[in-house]
């Protein structure tokens, strides 16, 4: 009954279904901004709701998450430029088709299809949470660790091209985190020496220096470049249309809650990997994939959406981040005195029950702005880079500054920025960095719990693994990755499926 | 499909995400420089993390700093490796596609900008930082850049000053006597 209550703090409150509202349609533009990204926003408003409550600061942020992981498809569409990388697939069949003068159907399509798959990741995240959480209580502190670890590689491996580079960013990650006074034996980690440092780096600072300032940076590089103006008729799909796609839509919403609720893995790899199981299950698309094929559309945008909801159950019930966005929702959480963990989940089951009632508003509120308001649209995604991007600089500093009320991170985070912006260029991913910044604590504490319970030793540590069927999964997890990069598993790819590389 | 390696694409599209540029199969300009630089650091975190208590104990504070800064050096050696055997991208320079002037003025400025929030206060700071970058980027008249600068800052100034209540340095600004000012005119009105 009390769930119930808790589910419903959002519509009873006014405040904060306009918060959610704002959230939302501000995610819708900042995801559809090119050189605007989902975490960037979220990442500097943290440090600005800091000193709000904890309703109105997660509806905020509910909001801008769900809106950005849609806002994301409509400059896939209309530019060929994916403004969050969970539409990079929605790219390959949404351009095409606005060039052939079908923006508008377009945009209805994957508007509506973006709310039914939010609307399903939202619903496994309501009945699947609970379980597993109560699941997790049975978690040992090894479990953890490996689970930590198993969230920055798969971050590490399955976002980008190099898992060894992945590793490099979330062991810095981890170190970063390590910083300052150990919190149980008071001794200095990383310090030099100096007083400043004794106090740790401001995740934070972190989190919008790579995100805010490395990506402001990058964008510097393409200032002159203009939007192409597309022509948008009729938004609103049939609902012949609606129906017509709606058994792949329930397939790929599926694979976009599980992808979604793997730690480390978030919408952009479940887009992609529902567009290729579109791509094999769809026998005669009517118009080829690549080409523009609505089932090429369909299929991510339910995906992603849906991821946003799995991505939830990880983060919810065991504090571990699916993705870089959760890994700063969690940093939210933090700053707010929550837990996020198995324990949130009995202590404050109403904050549980609040946050899942504010992602169905924000589903709601996302298929509403996204069937309306598509002139302004247009506007807003051509103002101009020269006036963004020093806007984005002035607000991470802001940002950075308005926590701590402290120089020293704003110095912390324009470095960060600018590693970030050498770390972009040179192929080294920034999700590791900022997961294992997130997860430094959780690992070296269940680490020293584990190893602890174990009288330091390492052979019944390793006893312990093999003998707790939930450890041996996991370990085995963590030695997949590694194996699966190495040139024995590549050869042997080649020999299964003919080719190394799709 | 490989859609993080997108390569020159990455920086000429405008997307964005936290997903890195880079090659596959070739170095760009700069890259091993880095590579090397990030072992070498590695190499120094991993005695600085050695130092805090050594050997001492599997659960000693030290073990999880050494644990990942052996990582760190492991994986950033292998990766200097691989890219010291890659051939250099041919249409790229460091000058054009690295580290183009744009973007060093622009980390000058936003060093500047430390430096400069605490003696001078958050709004000065602020609107000198808005003038120069968007004169820079937008190459329009002094008006519009005056126009568009100070327009905006006083736009962001409500929203985060007013209704999220960040502090901002105030410095030479007398801010909050402004704001007291306002308060008391908004009382007025209101009886």
């Amino acid at each position: 009954m009390e769930a119930v209550a808790a589910f419903f703090t959002v519509f009873t409150q006014p405040e904060l279904l306009v918060l959610v509202a704002v959230g939302t349609f501000a995610g819708i533009y900042v995801g559809a901004i090119p050189g605007l990204s989902v975490t960037m926003a979220v990442s500097i408003l943290i440090s600005f709701t800091f000193s709000w409550d904890v309703y109105p600061a997660i509806s905020l942020m509910v909001g801008i998450f769900m809106g950005g992981v849609y806002g994301g498809s409509r400059t896939a569409i209309l530019l060929n430029i994916p403004g969050a990388p969970s539409a990079i697939a929605t790219a390959l069949d949404g351009y095409p088709m606005a060039q052939r003068g079908e923006a508008g159907q377009a945009i209805g399509v994957t508007t509506v299809m973006s709310f039914f798959g939010g609307l399903i990741g939202i619903a496994v995240l309501a009945i699947a949470a609970p379980f597993v959480s109560d699941f997790a209580l049975r978690f040992q502190p090894r479990d953890y660790m490996l689970l930590a670890v198993l969230g920055i590689l798969l971050v590490g491996s399955l976002s980008s091209g190099s898992l060894v580079k992945g590793i490099f960013a979330g062991a810095l990650g981890i170190a970063i985190g390590a910083v300052g006074r150990d919190p149980l034996t008071f001794a200095e980690r990383f310090t030099f020496d100096l007083q400043i440092m004794e106090g740790g780096i401001s995740f934070i600072a972190v989190m919008i220096g790579m995100f805010g300032v490395s990506e402001a940076l990058q964008q510097l590089h393409n200032i002159d470049k203009t939007a192409v103006r597309q022509k948008i008729t009729k938004i609103v799909p049939s609902f012949g249309t609606i129906r017509k796609y709606l058994p792949l839509s329930l397939q790929t919403s599926s694979i976009g809650v599980i992808i979604g609720a793997l730690p480390g893995t978030g919408g952009d790899i479940a887009a992609l990997m529902a567009y290729d199981h579109a791509k094999r299950v769809t026998k005669d698309p009517e118009v080829p994939f690549g080409q523009g094929a609505m089932e090429g559309l369909v299929a991510p945008e339910t995906a992603n959406n849906a991821a946003v909801g799995g991505a939830f159950i990880p983060m919810m019930t065991l504090g571990i981040p699916g993705d870089a966005v959760t890994a700063i929702m969690i940093g939210a959480l933090f700053i707010h005195g929550l837990n996020p963990g198995p324990m949130l989940m009995i202590d404050q089951p109403d904050m549980f029950w609040f946050i899942v009632g504010a992602l169905l508003t924000a589903n709601i509120f996302m298929l509403i702005f996204g069937l309306t308001g598509i002139k302004i649209f247009t506007k807003i995604v051509e103002m101009p880079r020269a006036i963004i991007i020093p806007l984005i600089l002035l607000l991470s500093i802001v940002g950075a500054y308005a926590v701590n009320n402290s120089i020293t991170d704003v110095y912390w985070m324009l470095g960060f920025g600018v590693f970030g912006y050498f770390m972009r260029h040179y192929g080294y991913p920034l999700g590791p960095v900022i997961l294992g910044v997130i997860l430094s604590r959780l690992l070296d504490d269940n680490w020293r719990r584990a190893i602890i319970s174990e009288r330091e030793d390492l052979g019944r540590f390793f006893e312990g693994i093999f003998t707790s069927p939930l450890s041996l999964v996991l370990f085995s997890a963590v030695i997949l990755i590694f194996v699966s990069q190495t040139p024995v598993w590549t050869s042997m790819k080649t020999r299964l499926f003919g080719k190394a590389s799709s | 499909m490989q859609p993080d390696y997108r390569g020159d694409a990455d920086h000429h599209d405008g997307t964005s995400d936290a997903t890195p540029g880079g090659y596959a199969a070739q170095r760009r300009p700069g890259e091993l420089a880095f590579a090397i630089f990030l072992t070498l650091a590695s190499l120094y975190l991993l005695y600085e993390a050695y130092g805090i208590s050594g050997f001492e104990a599997l659960s000693a504070p030290g073990a999880i700093p050494m644990a990942t800064t052996f990582a760190m050096v492991l994986s950033a050696l292998a990766v200097a490796v691989r890219t010291a055997g890659l051939p250099l991208v041919q249409n790229e320079s460091i000058r054009a596609d690295i580290l183009p002037v744009r973007v060093g003025v622009f980390v000058v400025l936003l060093i500047c900008f430390g430096l400069l929030l605490k003696p001078l206060g958050f709004l000065p700071t602020a609107l000198l930082f808005l003038i120069v970058s968007i004169k820079l980027l937008a190459r329009r008249s002094w008006a519009y850049t005056l126009v568009v600068s100070v327009g905006s800052l006083i736009a962001i100034w409500i929203v985060f000053r007013v209704v999220f209540t960040v502090l901002l340095p105030s410095g030479i600004v007398p801010e909050a006597e402004f704001i007291q000012i306002l308060r008391d005119l908004a009382k007025g009105g209101a009886s």
